[in-house]
């Protein structure tokens, strides 16, 4: 079995909230607003090294650059 | 005789002392309560009344969110350990393999001692085992378990618990951690347990490598295809994340509330203290004046 969006450099959760992600906006106005705030997600995160803490990034954008790193190493 | 009386009314200050630790300096003689000091520390005691009671209040309300909120989370969890139950998983215990330990704590204080709870529980983990890397979700484990073991920290998330954990974040962390370097074997998700709205207990998920489900006893019966295996484990990892959230959060909601319960009824007991301290020391000064005046009286009558 081979997964396209395994093969675009997704994780089985990335592929989750995506999908999940598009039920919500295909939702009707007054439910989809009340869907839309459990899947916000603001979380930071900050990578540690000989105990000391570097940034704070935010994890969305880090997860997303993740992943297209992933797609590019597969495709080459 | 006015001394007297001042001396027994400074002892409720006195023993009042040690709960304000804010205040180093109090009034041990006498002499230096004056009433205006009394009315103003009493004066400061009611406004910390008032924030203690709304707190506890909008952690009342709260509380009562994130129990459902757990309730539901809880499902997702045990419907995903089922599977390894079913399968009889086991954690492979060979010696020196890596484990990595999560803490799901949040970014907030005023709870009681809920994160020191999670972090001693992960310092005598760190004791058996001290090459385990630690991941801390949320800023309170992160500074309490930076100071103390710093090196063993690999990754730490904060901007949780501002409101009930979804399962979004539940899986962007869990996305976030399977990218870390080097696999471990054993990665087990640290939590609060709530046992009810007064007692928890901190507690850990295991949650298992792809070997380790791959070796369980039964695992033939499920018919999961090894492309499919990388797939479980994440999601389950992610189930397990978010039940371990959520069951953390309506901890320290119930905390934060019997913490702030437990502030406002101190407060009280101060301001009743200091209420009978206040009209003692009035009392005596009037008394005081009073004395002064009839005896200067009496004195300047008689010559």
């Amino acid at each position: 079995m081979a997964f396209a969006w395994k093969a675009a450099g997704l994780t089985y959760n990335r592929y989750l909230a995506v999908t999940a992600r598009v039920v919500r906006r295909s939702l009707k106005e007054g439910p989809r607003l009340q869907a839309e705030r459990r899947g916000e997600m603001e979380l930071k995160f900050a990578r540690w090294e000989n105990g000391k803490q570097s940034e704070n990034k935010s994890l969305a954008e880090a997860n997303v650059k993740a992943m297209a790193d992933a797609a590019g190493s597969q495709s080459q | 005789m006015s001394s007297l009386v001042l001396s027994r009314a400074a002892r409720p200050a006195l023993r009042a002392g040690p709960a304000v630790s804010i205040r180093p300096t109090v009034p041990n003689a006498a002499t230096f309560a004056t009433l205006r000091e009394i009315e103003g520390r009493l004066k400061s005691i009611r406004n910390i009344e008032k924030i203690t009671k709304t707190m506890k209040i909008v952690a009342s309300t709260k509380l009562s969110r994130a129990q459902k909120a757990m309730a539901e989370s809880r499902s997702y969890g045990k419907t995903s350990n089922t599977v390894f139950d079913k399968a009889e998983t086991k954690a492979l215990d060979s010696e020196g393999n890596k484990t990595l330990l999560v803490v799901a704590s949040s970014d907030k204080g005023l709870c009681g001692g809920i994160h020191s709870g999670l972090s001693k529980i992960v310092r005598k983990k760190l004791v058996e085992n001290p090459d385990a890397h630690v991941v801390c979700i949320g800023e309170k484990c992160k500074s309490q378990l930076g100071r103390s073991s710093g090196k063993n920290v690999v990754l730490s998330f904060a901007g949780i618990g501002r409101d009930i954990p979804t399962f979004a974040e539940a899986q962007a962390i869990a996305d976030q951690i399977s990218q870390l370097p080097g696999d471990y074997e054993s990665i087990q998700i640290i939590y609060n347990s709530f046992l009810s709205a007064v007692t928890y207990e901190p507690r850990s998920i295991e949650a298992f490598s792809e070997e380790a489900i791959a070796n369980s006893p039964n695992f033939a019966a499920f018919e999961i295809d090894d492309e499919v295996l990388s797939n479980l484990r994440e999601y389950a990892f992610a189930n397990s994340l978010y039940w371990a959230l959520t069951e953390g959060h309506a901890c320290e909601q119930s905390a934060r509330r019997n913490a702030m319960d437990n502030a406002s009824k101190n407060a009280g007991e101060m301001i009743n203290k200091f209420q009978i301290l206040f009209n003692r020391t009035r009392q005596a000064a009037i008394t005081g004046e009073l004395v002064d005046i009839i005896t200067g009286a009496s004195a300047s009558e008689s010559v």
